[in-house]
């Protein structure tokens, strides 16, 4: 299946175990962080089907947390927000905030990331403003 | 040749004119909408409703609250035209098929968007007035994966994190490669808008394979090796038999793209990230002169980025913080902020990819060809803690980031954010005038010079992001002329866009000719004719 492998590279095992990363030499990034988070949340659909309604946790870390506690955009969990103004504030954008249609968050998904975010604690791995 | 005999082109304004002799909002929704050319309120409303039997009441939007989502953007639209009138989200093809008929019945026309994160060249906001938004991010399938031959075949909604989890979970050892936003974008949308990631198969046409284009009237092309008998190949050959199509879908308006295969980088065994630090501005074209035979030999066979100090800085910090006088940032501010903060005025990233023998020795290389025009090479343990380098190290090999979202902060809270991408040889003599140039025309107008070069196989993109506050009206217009001003300086120069957002289309279609203009027209004439698609779409009615 691994191409290297096939080509009789030595360090092969590398390529098996840690198909995200490779060899690197230095200690996971912050960004490397994100995508791990994210891909550690699995959504689990199989080829030829529509993506499945995601969990607010998958949700979270597949689009808010990349910004979100990243340096990017201000820390929102731990914060208690309204689930209105969540809602708004992803329907619309705000400032710099992209805006995200229901194709790309479904109401369902919506409705469930609002009361996620407005209950979760604060996660001390977030960093940013 | 024969084109059509009324003028588009002109007609494509024509909306945002009789609205404002009728004294319209300038905010094209809803009950005040501006609608296209030769369409009237009782089509749209007409087509809207008949697109809600196809789609379902939800999967519709039509007024101004509805559309918010959809009418968000960073490039400037001081007089709101590249606002849409409605949004629908089909999740097949068959409903593509069945909206088109629907379109061509009432002369309504449709901007398809794929993932619409194309941000800073317009999101799903539109070239002219009066459209709706074919948003197909609900046809999210992936529909193969060939481990063996390293593709995959997927539809316009799928998101490179959904491609990069679905690899994952199955333990597939093969990269994507993205562009600066790829949690949120997609293969389809990046490569027919011929974007770019950083990883060797960084050129994501090159990389495409394989197209299925829902055509305006209904009928489905498969190009390649898809519309034959045993199409085992689609994926695996991009060419075909007779012309070549799949280029007219990139940058076009002459059909859908529905499914589009890509081919995919097996994981190499080492992957090796450094940095070229450069001190002075003016070392730009000894860069460019280095990296061109590195590149053409590919000894270096990634995207190269070569970032501005400005740029960078952009990403992480506020204006605020670097500056706090009015007009444009000193470059010895931006020198200094630098310094601080372990940059160089140039940072050129580079990765080496292969097994251990290969890097080492490709290192030694890069090494040396550095080494003689004062190239400060740094690797991954050295930069430790350095937010740029991880941040570059993780598009080297693929990884999803957002962190370039950041720029949208740079001058305040308005996120303003229009990319300037105009394209010339990979040769040192044509650096520095683009450099000049870029000040003098963004001087003039009050606008930083935030800016990269990226170095491709043969070519130089320069990437100028246009920062400005969005939220004020008058800065916006001023950003709106300072780019037309990019757009025709450099074009006179011979430094033309090699893309651009909804707001300039026909200013830079207008710098590659008439004849180039009219082999588009026709083509668009005969697989469109009554020009339901994205008209204006790289200024082409």
């Amino acid at each position: 299946m691994a191409l290297w492998k096939r080509l009789g590279v030595a360090g092969f095992a590398l390529v098996l175990a840690a198909p995200l990363f490779a060899q690197t030499s230095a200690a996971v990034s912050s960004a490397q962080t994100s995508a791990a988070v994210s891909s550690a949340v699995p959504s689990g659909t199989p080829l030829g089907q529509p993506l499945a309604q995601r969990s607010p946790t998958k949700t979270y870390a597949s689009v808010c947390a990349y910004c979100h506690g990243h340096n990017v955009g201000p820390i929102i969990l731990g914060r208690h927000l309204a689930g209105d103004t969540i809602r708004t504030m992803v329907r619309e954008g705000r400032n710099g905030m992209p805006a995200f249609r229901p194709s790309e968050i479904s109401p369902a998904e919506l409705d469930a990331l609002a009361v996620w975010i407005s209950k979760a604690p604060g996660n001390p791995m977030e960093h940013g403003e | 040749m024969s084109g059509p005999t009324i003028d588009r082109r002109g007609l494509l304004g024509a909306g945002v004119a009789t609205a404002a002799a009728l004294g319209i909002s300038g905010v094209a929704m809803g009950e005040g909408a501006v609608l296209a050319p030769g369409v009237r309120k009782a089509d749209l409303a007409a087509a809207l409703q008949a697109f809600r039997g196809v789609v379902g009441d939800e999967w519709v939007a039509g007024n101004a609250g509805s559309l918010k989502p959809w009418s968000k953007s960073y490039t400037p639209d001081p007089s709101g035209r590249h606002a849409p009138v409605g949004a629908v989200c089909p999740d097949s093809v068959e409903q593509v098929q069945a909206i088109l008929k629907i379109a061509n019945q009432y002369r309504q026309p449709l901007w398809p968007v794929s993932t619409g994160k194309n941000m800073g060249y317009g999101s799903t906001t539109t070239a002219a007035p009066g459209q709706v938004v074919l948003d197909l991010k609900r046809m999210n399938r992936i529909l193969s994966v060939d481990v063996e031959l390293c593709t995959a075949l997927v539809e316009p909604g799928v998101t490179y994190q959904q491609l990069r989890d679905y690899l994952d979970e199955h333990n597939i050892p093969l990269w994507i490669d993205v562009p600066t936003v790829g949690p949120i974008v997609g293969p389809v949308g990046n490569t027919l808008d011929r974007g770019v990631g950083y990883t060797p198969y960084g050129d994501h046409f090159m990389v495409q394979c394989g197209m299925e284009v829902v055509l305006a009237d209904g009928e489905i092309l498969k190009t390649g090796m898809g519309s034959t008998k045993n199409p085992s190949a689609w994926q695996a050959f991009k060419w075909g038999y007779g012309p070549y199509l799949d280029g007219i879908f990139t940058q076009s308006n002459f059909g859908v793209v529905t499914k589009m295969g890509l081919w995919l980088m097996p994981a190499p065994p080492v992957y090796k990230p450094l940095v070229v630090r450069h001190k002075k501005v003016e070392d730009v074209a000894r860069i460019v002169d280095a990296m061109r035979p590195l590149r053409i030999a590919n000894i270096v066979p990634n995207v190269v980025l070569m970032m501005g100090a400005a740029y960078q800085l952009a990403m992480f910090h506020r204006r605020g913080e670097v500056y706090a006088g009015a007009g444009p940032v000193p470059e010895a501010a931006f020198a200094e902020f630098a310094a601080q903060h372990d940059l160089g005025m140039w940072n050129t990233y580079i990765a080496l990819y292969g097994t251990s023998a290969q890097v080492a020795e490709s290192e030694r290389i890069v090494r040396a060809a550095f080494a003689a025009i004062d190239g400060e090479v740094m690797t991954e343990d050295q930069m430790q803690g350095n937010p740029w380098f991880h941040h570059h190290a993780t598009l080297m090999r693929g990884g999803l980031s957002l962190e370039e979202v950041g720029l949208a902060r740079w001058k305040g809270s308005g996120g303003g954010l229009a990319w300037f991408a105009p394209v010339a040889p990979a040769k040192g003599s044509e650096t520095q005038g683009q450099i000049d140039l870029a000040h003098q025309i963004l001087a003039k107008y009050g606008f930083d010079y935030t800016a990269a070069f990226a170095i491709g196989m043969r070519e130089l993109h320069h990437i100028i992001a246009l920062l400005y506050d969005k939220s004020d009206p008058e800065e916006e217009k001023r950003a709106d002329a300072c780019y037309r001003e990019l757009v025709t300086g450099f074009g006179d120069r011979g430094w033309a866009s090699y893309r651009t957002g909804v707001h300039a289309m026909d200013l830079v279609a207008a710098q590659y000719g008439e004849t180039n203009r009219a082999v588009n027209a026709a083509i668009k004439q005969a697989l469109d004719p009554n020009h339901i698609l994205a008209p204006g779409k790289s200024g082409i009615a």
